[in-house]
């Protein structure tokens, strides 16, 4: 725990707030990952779209260069990336095997230096001054920081080792594979554009106010910044002058601090461990924001049932959140639980991947766990102090909130975490298309851009209270008993006069009033996914009772879309 | 606690129509109807005086036919709202129990077949907890009070002509100190609130 600590001299400190890093990275590391599961696509364009079930489904997540050069950049739809770059080869991504192959390379940096601090998959960083000295100077320390990734082979793609004198510093050195050399820092960072800071709003600013470059906004003053950009703009200030975000702490967190769980068995498979670890962020979390304290690095160690102990660190740039340290464990576990998982489940898969997997399972089980996990640890080893989160004015909803959270949780926990899901209210025409579900937990977000009011061509209010889903099959048919259809111009062959559904009581009855067809020509300009609809508004008299409803006709076929209940 | 803080008031006219002007805590309340006449609408206007009032909503949804938009037309606040959807009749007495213990205000659909010994579970939870639990559908034990929604004609809406503009949510009270039957309308709410 006392590593950071202990390793800064006096002078140094004098100097200034940072500590010389080396970051290791390998750009696109989700394409690394499918390539080397996939010997196939090995020199083929290819692009990893965002797992299945998370909120950015569909999205690409990473390209590799040959899809790059075409103009495929992370966050386009699948159909644009095949369009900019045809014949490209799409995989989705598989969050669990980066996790295990980072693992690997950890792994071999970790014989050069015990102190790697892991940031996300494919990207890792530890202060050199102890390694470098020992290797004989930064340069001979990044020969052997190849050396030894090289080694283990993740893929053809060689990995990228920055040094600089800070952090954030080393990342964009690592960008470029260049050692900045001790005290030119400051010069190095210079040029950067201020995008590079991360912070789209801030640089939007900055841009406007004609700080273009970090060397221009580093050399406003720190207390101005602070008084005009906030502590938003005090960190990316602090970054910009190559000083790092959060010098380390100069007290230990305290021991009650450390979250610990005892497994009862022994906890074998990865998702056991990893609900076990959602609710141990959770604690650890709210413990130290009770203290007014956010956590930026994290220890995660385990020991197994033959009484080994591994233990792995993680660091954020910001304050980790209880979702994002889950996820952090939940990487980490996948890596040390994969061998004797893979032993079972790799060897039996058939398919070019396998001989990867194995090979995979191979390096992992070189000094992996023997057994399940019987403890999990999370100490918190970098603690800065929280300023992003304020609580309600009022104090008394937050009890509340904690209290419905904690039991959506617990119903997740019977039901499975798609179960509970709250309304967002986005853009769209149909009561259906307006309201997008997102499971309890995960972000807010509309998945449809929502202006001020409603789409041309919605559906007014009021809003069905049922909205079927999927819509129930209907016959919708005319005065004269045949079945209701709309010419290609929107002319309707005549008027509803009966709505026949499994769904409505007694099967349907005679409409008694109506209106309609509102006809949806959506997304026409698009081959594939055009889809026209006309709709009407009906009420049907029936089992004695008024019931108004939306029918949809797409295709010659009626469905029962929502009822007005 | 205060005697008057045990109701939860009910704003409107749905409110004058209950005794002591909205739902005692801690109690369940059943909303029943047929289909398409209005419980729907009824269950969320109540579900709305919750909101209202700072409370959490969370609603038992075993169809998955909930409307999102209508439950934001009737007023919940959709950040302190979720819904369980896709619950099977054997998990739902479990569900319900679950939510009872930390939301204040619960509306669940009640599937056919609950037994009356699950209800009466349920209804000893929702007395521990003080929390309101309105059973939507057939409810198999007894309630504090029973709303039954009997259907009225729509307004606005012609033929071949005009919109759905609203309907009188007319519906008998039923239970311990219920009021004389009368109409209650829903207004329009014309712009859609996000």
């Amino acid at each position: 725990m006392a590593n950071l600590r202990t390793e800064r001299s006096s002078a140094e400190r004098s100097s200034h707030d940072a500590i010389r890093t080396c970051c290791v990275w390998w750009p696109d590391w989700s394409v690394v990952v499918a390539r080397r599961t996939d010997p196939e696509c090995r020199d083929l364009p290819v692009v990893v779209l965002e797992p299945l079930g998370s909120r950015r489904t569909g999205l690409v997540r990473a390209a590799s260069l040959e899809a790059r050069r075409a103009g495929v950049v992370p966050g386009l739809r699948r159909r644009e990336a095949e369009a900019r770059c045809p014949g490209v080869i799409v995989r989705d991504a598989d969050v669990g095997a980066e996790a295990r192959t980072f693992e690997i390379l950890a792994r071999a940096i970790e014989e050069l230096t015990p102190r790697v601090q892991l940031e996300r998959p494919g990207r890792l960083s530890f202060p050199t001054r102890g390694p470098s000295r020992y290797f004989g100077g930064d340069d001979a320390l990044v020969a052997h920081v190849r050396a030894a990734t090289a080694s283990v082979d993740p893929g053809d793609v060689p990995a990228r080792v920055g040094v600089a004198d800070s952090r954030f510093a080393a990342r964009l050195a690592a960008g470029h594979d260049t050692v900045v050399a001790a005290g030119a820092t400051g010069a190095f960072l210079e040029p950067w554009p201020v995008r590079v800071l991360g912070d789209p709003e801030l640089a939007d600013l900055l841009v406007r106010l004609g700080l273009r470059t970090l060397g221009a906004f580093a050399a406003l003053p720190a207390p101005s910044v602070l008084a005009r950009f906030g502590p938003a703009g005090a960190r990316a200030h602090r970054l910009a002058r190559g000083v790092d975000l959060h010098p380390p702490a100069l007290a230990p967190p305290p021991p009650e601090l450390v979250e610990t769980h005892e497994f009862e068995p022994p906890a074998e498979r990865v998702d056991v461990a990893t609900f076990v670890a959602k609710t141990m962020a959770d604690r650890l979390l709210s413990a130290l924001a009770a203290r007014g304290l956010a956590c930026t690095q994290v220890l995660v160690e385990a020991e197994t049932e033959h009484a080994e102990v591994i233990a792995r660190c993680w660091r954020h740039d910001r304050a980790l959140t209880p979702g994002a340290l889950a996820e952090r464990v939940r990487w980490q576990l996948e890596g040390w639980l994969a061998a004797s998982e893979g032993s079972a489940r790799g060897d039996a898969t058939p398919g070019t991947g396998a001989s990867a997997r194995r090979h995979d399972t191979e390096l992992l089980a070189a000094d992996a766990v023997t057994g399940g996990l019987t403890r999990l640890r999370l100490v918190p080893e970098e603690v800065v102090p929280a300023t992003g989160r304020q609580l309600g004015f009022w104090g008394g909803d937050a009890v509340a909130a904690d209290r419905a959270a904690r039991t959506f949780a617990r119903v997740q926990g019977l039901l499975g975490p798609d179960a509970v899901v709250t309304p967002v209210v986005q853009g769209g025409r149909t009561p259906a298309e307006c309201i997008r579900w997102v499971p309890w937990g995960e972000p807010r977000e509309p998945m449809h851009f929502r202006s001020e009011g409603v789409w041309p061509g919605a559906v007014p209010s009021p809003a069905p209270a049922r909205v079927l889903d999927p819509p129930v099959a209907a016959e919708l048919l005319d005065r004269n008993g045949a079945a209701l259809t709309v010419s290609g111009r929107g002319d309707a062959s005549g008027v509803p006069g009966e709505v026949r559904s499994a769904a409505l009581p007694q099967g349907g009855g005679r409409v008694v009033a109506w209106t309609g067809p509102w006809l949806h020509d959506v997304r026409w300009w698009d081959p594939i996914e055009r889809r026209r609809h006309a709709r009407w508004q009906v009420v049907v008299r029936a089992g004695g009772i008024d019931i108004a409803c939306l029918l949809a006709l797409e295709r010659g076929r009626a469905v029962l879309e929502a009822v007005y209940d | 606690m205060l005697a008057r803080d045990r109701v939860l008031p009910v704003p409107g006219p749905i409110g004058e129509r209950l005794p002591s002007g909205g739902l005692q805590r801690g109690t369940v309340t059943a909303v029943d109807g047929p289909y398409g006449a209005g419980a729907t609408t009824l269950a969320l206007r109540l579900a709305s005086a919750a909101s209202a009032a700072g409370e959490w909503v969370a609603a038992v949804d075993g169809e998955r036919a909930l409307g999102g938009l209508a439950a934001c037309e009737a007023g919940i606040a959709l950040d302190r709202f979720a819904a369980v959807r896709g619950v099977s009749p054997q998990q739902w007495p479990a569900t319900v129990a679950a939510l009872l213990d930390g939301v204040a205000f619960v509306v669940a659909c009640t599937p056919t077949g609950v037994r009356a010994g699950d209800a009466r579970r349920l209804v000893a939870r929702a007395r521990e907890r003080g929390a309101i639990l309105v059973a939507l559908g057939a409810w198999p034990f007894e309630a504090m009070l029973r709303l039954h929604v009997t259907g009225a004609p729509w307004e606005g809406l012609g033929d071949g002509a005009g919109l759905l503009v609203r309907r009188p949510l007319a519906f008998t009270v039923d239970g311990r100190g219920g009021l004389m039957p009368g109409e209650v309308t829903a207004p329009r709410r014309l712009a859609r609130a996000g």
